[in-house]
Formats: C-alpha cells, structure tokens, sequence
C-alpha cells in the first residue's frame, strides 16, 4: 500500500488519544463512603465482565475511528494490477531495434509491433512518472511520455546488436537511484543469440511477439586474405549464417570490378576469384539474395590492392629473414632494397636495436641527421604489448626505450606499459626490441608472419591496420590517427581511445591526409539467426520475469505501481464506525 | 419564617422535610410537634381504647385488691367478680436501633439527615406517640454490640429518659443485630411489639433468624429498613473509589455506567428483604431519609402497618 500524501500519517499518533484518555481515567479516583458498598459489589460482579467487553469494543471502535480518518486523508492507494491508475513510478521502456527487428514477418516488420506496443505503454504513463527509453544503441533516454512517444515512432532498425542481458542490467542500474517504484519493461523479438544473464533487482516484464520468426540467411564473414592484394587480384571466403535451408546467390564485387557469383547455403564457406584491379583502397561487397531480413544480406569489407614490397630483410636477423623467406615464397615480398628491415633503406627503413650497446649512440646520431625526431634510449623493463589492434599480446622481455627528441609523441603504432615500442616519422620505424626470442617472443609466435607482412607491406610504406568490427562494438584507435572517414563524413577521434562506430560500412583511419588503417563495420552476425528464445530459457537467465504477449505488454506497464484508491473505502469505514460508537453507546447507556 | 409558622401553629412539622424539622429545634421540641401534628391530622383519635377503662369481669380469687371488686355485681347477682382494666392489657412495645457507622451517614450532609439522625427522630416520634395511649415502650440501642437497654415502661418520664438516650447517641462501629433482637426478649415477656429500626447492611440471615424467633415468640415486629437517598439513586464523580465506612471494602467505578445495574441490585435486595419479612409475619417498611416525619409514622401505625 502506498500513500498520496504520507505526511499526513502523522496524525496516526491521534489514534493514540482514545488509549490516552483510558489511560488517564485509570488514575487512582477520589474515595468516597458509601455504606452500601456491598449493593456495588453485588453489581458489579454481575455487570464487571460486560461492561469491561463494553469499554474495550468502544475503545477499539474509536480508536479505529481515528485510524481510517487518517489513512483516509493520507490517500491510501493499493496495488491492482489491470486497473487504469497507478502511483508515480518509473519505468525504463527497453525497445530493441537491434538488425533482427528489421525482419518482415506477416508482411509486417517486427520492429513495427514493438513501436506500437512501446507507444501504447507510454500512453499509460502519467506526469508522476519518471520515463526511460532504452533502445539498441544502450544509452538511457529520460524524458516526458510526449517525448519518448515521438522518439519512440522515430526508431528505426538498428545495425547494432542489443545484448539483452546487458540492456536489462543498465536498465536496472538506472532504476537503482530512484525512489518511485520502478520496472523494466522489455519489447523484443527476444533473439535466442541476444540473450544474456542477468540479475534484476526491479520487477521485468518481457513483451514479445507470438508466432514463427523468417527463416533468414545472411552474411556472417567475408574473408579477403593478407594485405595489400598485388594487382593480379586476390580470394575471398564468404560464409553464409541463418536458419535458411534454402540455397543463396552471392554476388561479390571489387569496386567497379565484374562482379563474381555463386550459390551456397547457410553454412556454407564459399571461396571466390576477384579479378585483377588497379592499386589503391578498394571496397569490396558480398550481396545475397534479399530475404525476409535485409540488412544481414550485404557485407562489405576493404582492400588494398599494391604491388608487393621490395625488401632486405636480412640485416634484421635470422629469424626475420625466414619469414621474409616464407612471405616471398607466398608472393607477398619481392627481393630488393627499397624497405630494409634492420638498417636504412633506399624509400623505408625499419631500424632495430644493435646487438652492441656501444653502437647505440652512433645509431642515434645517424637518426638525429636524417631529421628522425625518436632515439633509442636505455633499457626499458620487460612488458606486454599494450598495443592490440597490431600486435595482440605479445610479450617483451627485453627492449630499449624510445625517446622523443621533439615534441609530443606522434607516430607511436605500438607500446609496452605505455613506453613507446614501435614508432614511426615518415619512412623510418624504429622499434624497440630485436625480433630475436631473447628480446621477444613475437619471433616464435604464429603471428609472426602476419606481423612481419605487415610491417613490411604497410608500416613501412605508410599504411597501418585493417580492423573490423559490428555496429556499436569499441574499436581501439591506433595512436597515429586522428580522424575516421567514411564517405563525406569525418569525425575527429583521439589517437588510442576507443571509437565506436554506428553505421556498417568502410570507414578510413586518417593522420592528417594520410590514410593510416581501415575499419571495415559489419553487422554482427548472431543477428542473421532470428531463433526466439524460449519462454522457459527467460525465466532461467533472468528470475522472476513477467513474459507477456506483445498485444497485451502496454497494459501490464505499471503493473507494479497499479494502484486503487481506498479513500472512499476508509471514509465509508469511518462513517460506519462512527455511527455504530454513537448507537452502541447510547443503546448502552439507556440500558 | 417557618419557625414562625410553627409557633403560631401554622405548620405541621409531621408533614416538613425532615432536615427542616431538624433546624427547627431540639429533639424533644420538635418530636412533641411532629406528633402533635401527627395526631392532629387522624381523625380519630387513637387515645380512645387505650384509656384505662373497664375490660371485663372474672370471679373474685383470693388474694385481690377488695378496691377492684364490683359491688354492683355482687348486690345484683351475690357472686364476688373483680373488674379487670385496659391498662393490664395494653401494648409493651420495644424499639431496637442500630448505631453502626453506616447509619451515620449522609449522601448530602446539607440536604439530608444521617441515617442515624433520621432514626433518632423517628423513634422519639414514635415512643412518644405509644406512650401517649400508655403503651410501655422501651429503647434498645445497638451498634457491634447492644449499647443501651431502656426498658419498657408507661410512666410519664420514660418518654424523656428515651429521648435522653436517643440524644447522647453516636455511632459506633460495626453491626451485631441478633444480641440486641435477642435482648428484646428478656424485655418483653408478654407478647409486644418489637419495631427495628436499622439500614439492614449487616447479614441478613443472623438478623432475619433473631427477628423470626420474636415472631415465634408472639410479638408483633416491625422492620423500617432507613435508606439515604444516596443510597437509592446511585451517583458521584465521574469515576470514585466507594468504600464502606464500617467494614473498609472499596469498590472503585463509574457511577454513570454502574447507577442501573446498582438500581436493580438494591431493588433485588429490598425485595428480599420484604418477602423474607413476608414470610415471617414480619411488617416491613422502606424509608428514606427525605421521607416526612409524618408520613412515616401513618404507615407504621396504621392498621396495616403491622404484619
């Protein structure tokens, strides 16, 4: 039971007069003689027992008498769920506009009957009530019902993925500040693969649709190989995702390329023949044939087509002049001397630490004279890679610590416990350690190659890193660029931090004008599988939810604070009370 | 004004409130008038076969007074006959007045006469009025034990030597009825008649047993069972500890919430009383304290007021 005006229970303490005044009348009276004692006694051990009942029924009459007038001012209000008014409450409206909500079903797309259902709980709402809207993108709205309502028939499908789980929980966490009661409601087509545990410590109602998802198939990987393509083309492996069993035509296009096509089934890992393009960024694009769900039909992803590097690797060690070895076998290294791992190079150098640590100052003196503004320093302590998007974890046992000589610390592409490991200013990278086991163990990793592929074909001729990621996801920057482009747009980002892109696409990493890495965006691919979970999977992850059909959600919003008002209940109570008080007592009296 | 009226013989204190008779005088003054006024209002006067008259003959025995034979009868019919005379067969009356503590004891001291002052009243009232048709009449006085023995005479002083005792009266402590009943009957040996003048709040089962073995005796007995009006309609503070002055039991109530319950409580034992009495040949009377001198007296003289 909760109350309109809880102030006023203070006169409950009123209810404390009728016993005040028992109390009080119970002192020790005035004796008076009276010689017929004994007609008293006579009488009152006939009449003690029910005037005792008589004086404890008027007692508790008008004691009670007092309470309902109080509770009746205070504006009693007690739960009933299904009627039209409820208390101030608030409510966090869980909306998911993930991709999965963009599939037609009936003719009608999903997400459509979630917006209705959303609109109609909102309608509910009152001026009391403290709203939220929480849509895919994960960021709590607050506002008015007019606002969200207008915000909530805006929405549309979102190429992010929503957790569920994760969306309950926030939406928990932001009901934990506030002191109405609170609840989440939760509109979804309740993906099997969004689901996640969580614990909720406010009442969670889950709407969701009824009846059979699409089947759906959709792109889940397009795999274009190693970076950059040489000019004779390159491969690529698309995998088809879904509950579709039935066969799909792939279309996959290389620029303005002739496109190639195949058939496959979801499950299926289908690998194509692009055909020969001209250097430079190309997008390349894998389409399926449109389906129930279109947004899970095309996947696009970046490729850089560049004749392979000349180089010399052979002054940075035997370890890196086998996998030099391996990559030219592989076509991915030409013999030649325009990047030179280990020493300076006719276009690019890639300058290690020397074996001597008496030749490190003449070292750096030979950078100071080609204007490189980076020098090598003393021994630094052994770390970890804290550079993941280039190196993943790689463990660093022994390096020397690369000093600016200018100022600030632009074109650092790699670190250890934050000291600089792997630089770059223009043509020459330094890095801190030699890649020999007892300084790293990156040499005897299965990333090695991948590394040295990299750091010959792209870092060295000015390109960075090739990152993927879904709608949504963070995206760890590398420290050297400064802006992300896709298309016209170009937002600003802080070398290092984290980005989070919110459309699928191919976006550009920027140093300047320079184009430093790509960041391929794609729909995550859980979303192309459409499977419901099932009702008894929910009441599993999440305790104690309420799962309604999606038709009846926007009634049970509120649910929690729904509400009567027992006003007129008390009042009515109190009258009856009253009355009887005056009858009994009078009726007693006159007998 | 009143005492005027009464000195001019304008007022008949029989019929004045009982506390206005009492402010008027002393309790030989004020009885004398009570009973004159009493008397005045019969209309025949109860003097008339009470005198010392002629009664009836019997046959001379030896050893009478010769002043009591009836010449006349022997000179008509020569048989010797004595006279015998109303005076030997007149009424030997005994009251017995309870002196406890509860008759001393007013509701409203300035409204109403104590119980006891009532019953001084009354009594001397009553005595006077017997000995007037030359009834012997005695006083006993009792309280936890019997204080005074006045017994019966028909001379002229013992109304005085009555009032006497009647005036030097204070309450005493507890009741003991049954001694004081008993005592009665070394007092009368002849039939009597025995009036009991008490509040009756003592135990009614020793009292009754006395009271029937005076009946069993031949007397003629009389209850007048006092009641303060206070007694009668129960009343008081809001809420009062009640105790009895003579035995220290308290009872603490409300009066308002208790007065009907007490009503039929005193009702119940005032019938019990009266149809014990009834039972026992035993006449009994309720009076209350307010009740005028007067009007009490005609309802225990009158010819009903007995058994």
């Amino acid at each position: 039971m909760s109350f309109l005006h809880p102030w006023a229970l203070a006169g409950l303490l009123a209810a404390a007069v009728p016993i005040l005044l028992h109390l009080i009348q119970r002192r020790e009276p005035p004796t008076v003689m009276f010689p017929a004692v004994r007609y008293l006694i006579d009488a009152t051990r006939e009449h003690q027992r029910r005037l005792r009942v008589r004086h404890w029924l008027l007692l508790a009459i008008r004691t009670l008498l007092l309470v309902a007038l109080v509770l009746a001012a205070a504006g009693p209000l007690i739960a009933r769920p299904g009627v039209a008014s409820h208390a101030p409450a608030a409510l966090v409206l869980v909306l998911d506009n993930s991709a999965s909500s963009a599939a037609i079903s009936g003719g009608t797309r999903r997400l459509d009957d979630l917006v209705r259902a959303a609109d109609g709980a909102l309608a509910r709402a009152t001026p009391n009530d403290a709203l939220w809207l929480l849509a895919a993108d994960g960021v709590p709205r607050r506002g008015d019902a007019a606002t969200l309502r207008t915000m909530v028939k805006q929405v549309m499908p979102s190429a992010r993925r929503l957790d569920l789980g994760e969306a309950v929980v926030t939406a928990s966490r932001v009901l934990s500040g506030e002191k109405r009661p609170g609840e989440v409601l939760l509109l979804s087509d309740v993906q099997a693969t969004a689901l996640g545990p969580a614990t909720v410590a406010v009442p969670l109602t889950v709407g969701r649709p009824r009846g059979e998802p699409p089947r759906n198939a959709g792109i889940a990987s397009l795999d274009v190989g190693p970076q950059p393509w040489s000019v004779d083309g390159g491969r690529v492996a698309v995998t088809l995702a879904g509950d579709s069993g039935v066969q799909s035509a792939i279309t996959v296009r290389l620029g303005d390329r002739p496109p190639r096509e195949a058939l496959a089934t979801v499950g299926d890992a289908v690998t194509l023949a692009v055909p020969p393009a001209a250097p430079g960024w190309r997008v390349l694009a894998a389409d399926l044939t449109g389906d129930e769900l279109r947004l899970d039909d095309r996947r696009v992803a970046a490729v850089r087509v560049a004749p392979v590097a000349r180089a010399d690797c052979a002054p940075g060690g035997r370890y890196a002049l086998a996998a030099c070895d391996v990559l030219a076998s592989n076509g991915r290294l030409a013999a030649g001397g325009d990047v030179r791992l280990g020493g300076f190079g006719a276009s690019a150098s890639i300058i290690l630490p020397p074996d001597d640590a008496a030749a490190v100052g003449a070292l750096n003196r030979e950078l100071e004279r080609r204007g490189v503004p980076w020098r090598f320093g003393a021994p630094g302590p052994a770390g970890v890679s804290d550079s993941g998007a280039l190196l993943g974890g790689t463990r660093v046992m022994r390096r020397l610590r690369l000093e600016s000589t200018g100022s600030g610390r632009s074109g650092v592409l790699a670190s250890i416990n934050r000291d600089p490991w792997l630089v770059r200013s223009g043509p020459v990278l330094l890095l801190g350690s030699r890649l020999e086991p007892e300084w790293t163990d990156l040499p005897i990793t299965a990333g090695f190659m991948r590394f040295v592929d990299q750091l010959l074909n792209r870092l060295a001729r000015g390109e960075l890193v090739a990152l993927d990621a879904a709608p949504g996801d963070p995206v760890a920057v590398p420290d050297v660029a400064d802006a992300v482009a896709q298309g016209e747009r170009r937002v600003s980002v802080e070398g290092g931090a984290h980005y989070v892109p919110a459309d699928t696409g191919v976006q550009f990493l920027l140093s300047g004008n320079d184009t430093v890495g790509v960041l391929t965006v794609n729909l995550d691919a859980r979303e192309s599988r459409l499977a419901p979970a099932t009702d008894r999977q929910l009441r599993e992850l999440w305790q104690g939810v309420r799962i309604v059909d999606l038709e009846r959600a926007p009634a049970q919003a509120f649910a929690n604070a729904a509400r009567g008002d027992l006003t007129s209940a008390f009042l009515w109570l109190a009258l009856l009370l009253g009355i009887s008080e005056i009858g009994l007592a009078s009726w007693w009296k006159r007998a | 004004m009143l005492r005027t009226d009464v000195t001019q013989g304008r007022a008949r204190l029989d019929l004045l409130d009982p506390v206005d008779v009492a402010r008027l005088g002393g309790l030989e003054v004020t009885t004398e008038g009570v009973v004159e006024g009493f008397l005045t209002g019969l209309h025949r006067s109860p003097r008339r076969g009470f005198s010392v008259e002629f009664a009836e003959h019997r046959m001379y025995q030896p050893g009478d007074e010769l002043r009591y034979v009836d010449w006349k009868m022997l000179a008509r019919s020569d048989r010797l006959y004595v006279k015998q005379f109303e005076e030997e067969t007149n009424l030997r009356a005994m009251v017995v007045c309870d002196a406890s503590r509860s008759m001393a004891w007013s509701g409203a001291p300035e409204q109403a006469l104590t119980k006891l002052e009532y019953a001084q009243r009354l009594i001397a009232a009553l005595t006077l009025v017997l000995l007037r048709q030359r009834d012997a009449t005695g006083l006993i006085v009792f309280d936890e034990a019997v204080r005074s023995v006045t017994p019966p005479r028909a001379r002229l002083g013992q109304w005085r030597q009555i009032v006497e005792k009647l005036s030097g009266l204070e309450a005493g402590a507890g009741t003991a009825a049954e001694p004081a009943l008993r005592r009665v009957v070394n007092q009368l040996r002849r039939r009597g008649l025995v009036v009991f003048v008490s509040d009756l709040l003592l135990e009614r089962d020793l009292a009754m047993t006395a009271l029937r073995f005076l009946r069993h005796r031949g007397h003629q007995v009389i209850v007048l069972h006092l009641m303060d009006p206070a007694e009668v309609a129960l009343s008081g503070p809001a809420e009062a500890r009640f105790e009895d002055p003579e035995t220290g039991r308290a009872v603490v109530i409300r009066p308002r919430d208790w007065a009907s319950a007490y009503d039929e409580t005193v009702r119940g034992a005032v019938s019990d009383w009266r149809a014990a009495c009834r039972r026992s040949g035993i006449g009994y009377h309720r009076i209350v304290t307010d009740t005028p001198f007067g009007q009490t007296l005609r309802t225990v003289l009158s010819p009903r007021g007995g058994a």
